[in-house]
């Protein structure tokens, strides 16, 4: 059954909104008694909206391309273009402003932190808070809102419900020294380690490096210490043979979980050679744990699961972390464990070892 | 489009009526943050202009429904189903990692399984649109450059008339019925069996 002009027309008008109220009253008495029509009204309503909507996305793609493409020519240096802003944004864009200058003082101080002192971090941020009262002291109720804003930043209190993301870290040195995986913590506004006592400790990031997936932290307090010696456990500078048997702890939920496995591929992720493919179940949570051998060597640091159906595990090597440790400022500083306590033990004495040197990373986000 | 729009609903509407200013504001506010975090977790720039395009489109579906209030900003909606897309196209393609950092934030796993539904949506319409434009490639011409030219290059009547060679606009009008009578065949045709 074809449908005929106006059946079409009626179709057009109904989606258009351009019926009267009178010729709708009209169109549903004719729908409501005649099955045919309204299965064939139906049928070109349908297909009418469907072909204007496709052909509105399709309009909406290619203005998209097309911003794409001049979204690249405009970002080159030389063709910058100075857009004025209106007035009513100037107010915006000065606190805008403001907390730019002052976040980007607070990375660069973390970064830089390990060559301060510890009282420095609280001068730093008063003196910034300090100078934006004196240039937006007229815009008192957005600039103390600010400042509230900058307050709970700086206070290192104990945080409980906006964990953002967790993972696991452990330590390089007694003195407060970890390492965790560089994912873990990139997304956050602070980062606390909770060890298997339960105890929180506020950290900041010494070094990373991105594409290794690693991170190197420290914990804030003064004469802090994970365990009552050092460190048990000595790093490998070299990778370890394919089928070695490997250990790891973390923390995929609030309590430490072990689980074991081997190498089962000298080098990770498309070859990745900084890394390995280990044969060893993992789960959220557990990047950054360490991956341990037998004789209580660490062979590197948990990093992701993936390949054929998640099959694989992959762990960065520890010479990356190593490569890593040479590029901080205090390198010549820094006394890594010489002395491994753990190769003599069964593996129960080795992971009671372990516990305080291996802990949960928790990343805050507000 | 060149009256300022300065709240966000403002930004929608005009987004959804396809409005280029309002889509250029928006592109440009929030691809570049997509654009570095694509790059740190795998990606390229490539990857992010078709990650970020597709989020836009499918914000843009969204936006047609009138009654449609986003709950949270722009900006987080297109970062957030621009990050599903991303994961989605990571799992299919098997052979990437995903990071194992648990994600405990209890607002965007709420906010993910919306954020699922309308990548949900926006793929079955997709599915939709794809097997009208191949009911559309089969119906022959002039048909199928007709109806093109009406639906997506967005030409009127008088235009068409022109173009194709009718003596006048209501000509035009009665060949586009005649076309959509059989594209409707084709469509429901097949659906049907």
């Amino acid at each position: 059954m074809s449908i005929n002009n106006n059946t079409w027309e009626l179709a057009e008008a109904f989606i258009a909104g351009s019926l009267s109220q009178e010729e709708v009253i009209k169109l549903n008495t004719r729908l409501a008694g005649d099955v045919e029509f309204a299965n064939e009204f139906n049928e070109a309503t349908n297909l009418v909206s469907a072909m204007a909507g496709s052909g509105k996305q399709k309009r909406f793609r290619t203005m998209l391309r097309d911003i794409q493409e001049n979204q690249t020519i405009t970002s080159t240096p030389t063709k910058t273009k100075r857009i004025a802003l209106p007035a009513h944004f100037w107010r915006t864009a000065a606190v805008a402003a403001g907390v730019a200058i002052l976040t980007s003082t607070i990375t660069m101080w973390s970064i830089n932190y390990a060559l301060k002192k510890n009282e420095s971090k609280y001068n730093t941020i008063s003196r910034e808070v300090g100078a934006i009262k004196k240039v937006q002291a007229q815009q008192q109720a957005q600039q103390n809102k600010l400042i509230e804003i900058i307050n709970t930043k700086a206070k290192p209190a104990v945080p409980t419900s906006d964990v953002k993301y967790t993972g696991t870290g452990f330590a390089l040195t007694n003195d407060g020294y970890f390492v965790t995986a560089y994912h873990v913590i990139s997304d956050g506004d602070s980062v606390y380690i909770q060890n298997h006592d339960g105890d929180y400790y506020k950290a900041f990031l010494v070094n990373f490096d991105a594409d290794a997936d690693v991170a190197i932290l420290k914990v804030e307090k003064k004469n802090f210490h994970f365990g009552k010696g050092e460190v048990p456990y000595t790093f490998a500078g070299n990778k370890s043979p394919l089928g070695a048997g490997i250990f790891t702890l973390g923390y995929p939920k609030d309590e430490v979980v072990y689980s074991e496995g081997y190498i089962s591929a000298k080098n990770g992720y498309q070859g990745n050679q900084q890394q390995y493919t280990l044969e060893l179940p993992a789960g959220h949570g557990q990047s950054g744990s360490p991956v341990i051998d037998s004789k209580g060597n660490i062979l590197g640091l948990l990093t992701a699961v993936g390949g054929q159906n998640e099959a694989n595990t992959y762990a960065v090597s520890a010479k990356a972390l190593l490569e890593l440790l040479h590029t901080i400022p205090n390198a010549n500083t820094f006394h890594l464990p010489r002395t491994n306590k753990l190769a003599g033990m069964n593996r129960e004495q080795q992971i009671e070892k372990m516990e305080a040197y291996t802990f949960s990373v928790k990343v805050y986000k507000k | 489009m060149s009256s300022p729009t300065n709240t966000e609903q403002q930004l929608l509407e005009a987004l959804a009526a396809g409005g280029r200013t309002a889509t250029e504001q928006i592109y440009q506010q929030n691809y570049h943050i997509l654009n570095s975090w694509l790059i740190k977790n795998g990606g390229t720039s490539a990857d992010a202009a078709d990650i970020f395009q597709e989020a836009m489109v499918v914000l843009f579906g969204k936006a047609q429904d009138e009654g449609f209030r986003l709950t949270c900003s722009i900006g987080t909606y297109l970062f957030a189903v621009s990050k599903h897309l991303w994961y989605k196209k990571l799992q299919q393609q098997y052979k990437s990692p995903v990071f194992l950092q648990e994600d405990t934030g209890e607002d965007e796993r709420e906010g993910g399984i919306a954020y699922e539904d309308d990548i949900n949506v926006h793929n079955e319409r997709e599915a939709h649109y794809e097997q009208l434009n191949n009911a559309l490639d089969q119906i022959g011409e002039p048909c199928r450059s007709l109806l093109k030219a009406y639906y997506h290059n967005d030409k009127n009547m008088q235009e068409i008339a022109a173009d194709f060679g009718y003596t006048n606009p209501e000509n035009a009008k009665n060949q586009k019925y005649k076309c959509l009578t059989r594209l409707r065949k084709l469509f429901y045709g097949v659906q049907a069996k």
